[in-house]
């Protein structure tokens, strides 16, 4: 499980980004989070709340939104990939084209990528 | 007083190794190396395998190193060096993938203008590795028969996101069991761009067939 170093790296992101408005407080992160990488939502989540002990992230929300997964092929086919059959209600990457069967390739769904987030900084 | 704003980001996370994988495959290409690197449970017969291919190319008169990426312990990293090749050893400690920075690191260790080749061994780790690209040309995942004609279905995205698929230990398929005929359809359903070889390493039965998949 990789979510803890993951999350290490977007907690450093943030207290850099917070610094540099002086914010006193973070209220809330925006996390976009594809269906294609391996990063699960509750172990970030987990992992969000013990690295954020005693710094101003503290007791802050962190919402993530779920990228998915599309895949484009040479026939033209833009889209989701098929739903797997052996486990559909699992996200599973198959690069079977669902049109004409052929390799198709992922354009979107591999990104882990902080978005933007809520400060209280100062009024001047 | 203060005030609430928001602020926009756009950082993504896993694209800093992304970045440094294709730094690594920079200073490879100017070294005229091609690099491959090893994926697959403890155990699936990595390490055999690489330890075949060196010996092969060897025998052509082309040099190879390696990079052993182990949780602990150094066992990988001394069986490639028995070879007769340069090698760099990374263990993760806690870690359960290498990233293109730790292979960045391996590569000061070794001899880039001697050799032809690099073989990198990831860590025995079936999910994490996906996520962080390396920097080699060709991305090999190696299962055995003796994981279960189910391994593929289980662990799809690796799959999807490596070249060449070995499946490995076919003479212990029938001892198994497992048909390794199912294990090669789920493979080419998740990843039809991808070649699949069905080798045993142990006797070198299908090694040819690798070694033209990986085009040495
Ligand atoms: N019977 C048989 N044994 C194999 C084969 N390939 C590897 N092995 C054995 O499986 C064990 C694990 O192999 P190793 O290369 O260390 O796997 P790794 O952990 O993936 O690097 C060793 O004892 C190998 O000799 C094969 O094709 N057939
Ligand atoms: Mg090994
Ligand atoms: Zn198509």
């Amino acid at each position: 499980m990789h979510e803890f170093s993951v999350m290490s790296q977007i907690i450093e992101g943030l207290l850099e980004e917070s610094k540099k408005w002086s914010a006193v407080k973070v209220e809330e992160v925006f996390l976009d989070l594809g269906d294609f990488t391996m990063l699960g939502e509750e172990q970030l989540k987990f992992s969000y709340e013990i690295l954020s002990k005693d710094t101003i992230l503290q007791g802050s929300t962190l919402t993530i939104n779920h990228v998915k997964g599309t895949i484009e092929c040479d026939c033209g086919f833009k889209g989701e990939m098929s739903p797997s059959e052996d486990s559909p209600h699992r996200i599973v990457p198959i690069l079977e084209c669902p049109k004409c069967r052929g390799p198709a390739r992922i354009i979107s769904g591999r990104e882990c990528t902080i978005k933007n987030l809520r400060l209280v900084v100062p009024d001047v | 007083m203060h005030k609430v704003v928001t602020v926009d980001m756009e950082k993504d996370i896993l694209a800093e190794n992304r970045r440094l994988a294709d730094e690594n495959r920079a200073l490879l290409e100017e070294h005229d190396i091609r690099a491959f690197d090893f994926l697959g449970a403890i155990g699936s017969g990595k390490t055999l395998i690489i330890e075949k291919l060196v010996d092969h190319l060897k025998s052509k008169g082309k040099e190879s190193a390696a990079i052993a990426g182990d949780v602990s312990g150094d066992d990988d990293y001394q069986r490639l060096v028995a070879h007769g090749i340069p090698a760099a050893n990374i263990s993760t400690g806690k870690e359960c993938h290498l990233d293109a920075h730790l292979v960045d690191h391996a590569l000061e260790d070794l001899p880039l203008d001697k050799i032809d080749y690099l073989f990198i061994e990831n860590v025995g780790n079936l999910v994490c590795p996906v996520d962080f690209p390396l920097g080699s040309h060709v991305r090999v995942v190696v299962i055995s028969v003796t994981e279960g004609d189910d391994m593929v279905r289980k662990h799809p995205a690796i799959f999807a996101f490596s070249d060449v698929i070995v499946i490995n230990k076919i003479d212990l398929a029938e001892a198994m069991q497992v048909d390794p005929r199912i294990l090669e359809r789920d493979a080419r359903r998740i990843n039809p761009g991808a070649k699949i070889v069905k080798m045993d390493a142990r006797h070198g039965n299908g090694l040819d067939d690798l070694i033209s998949a990986l085009g040495l």
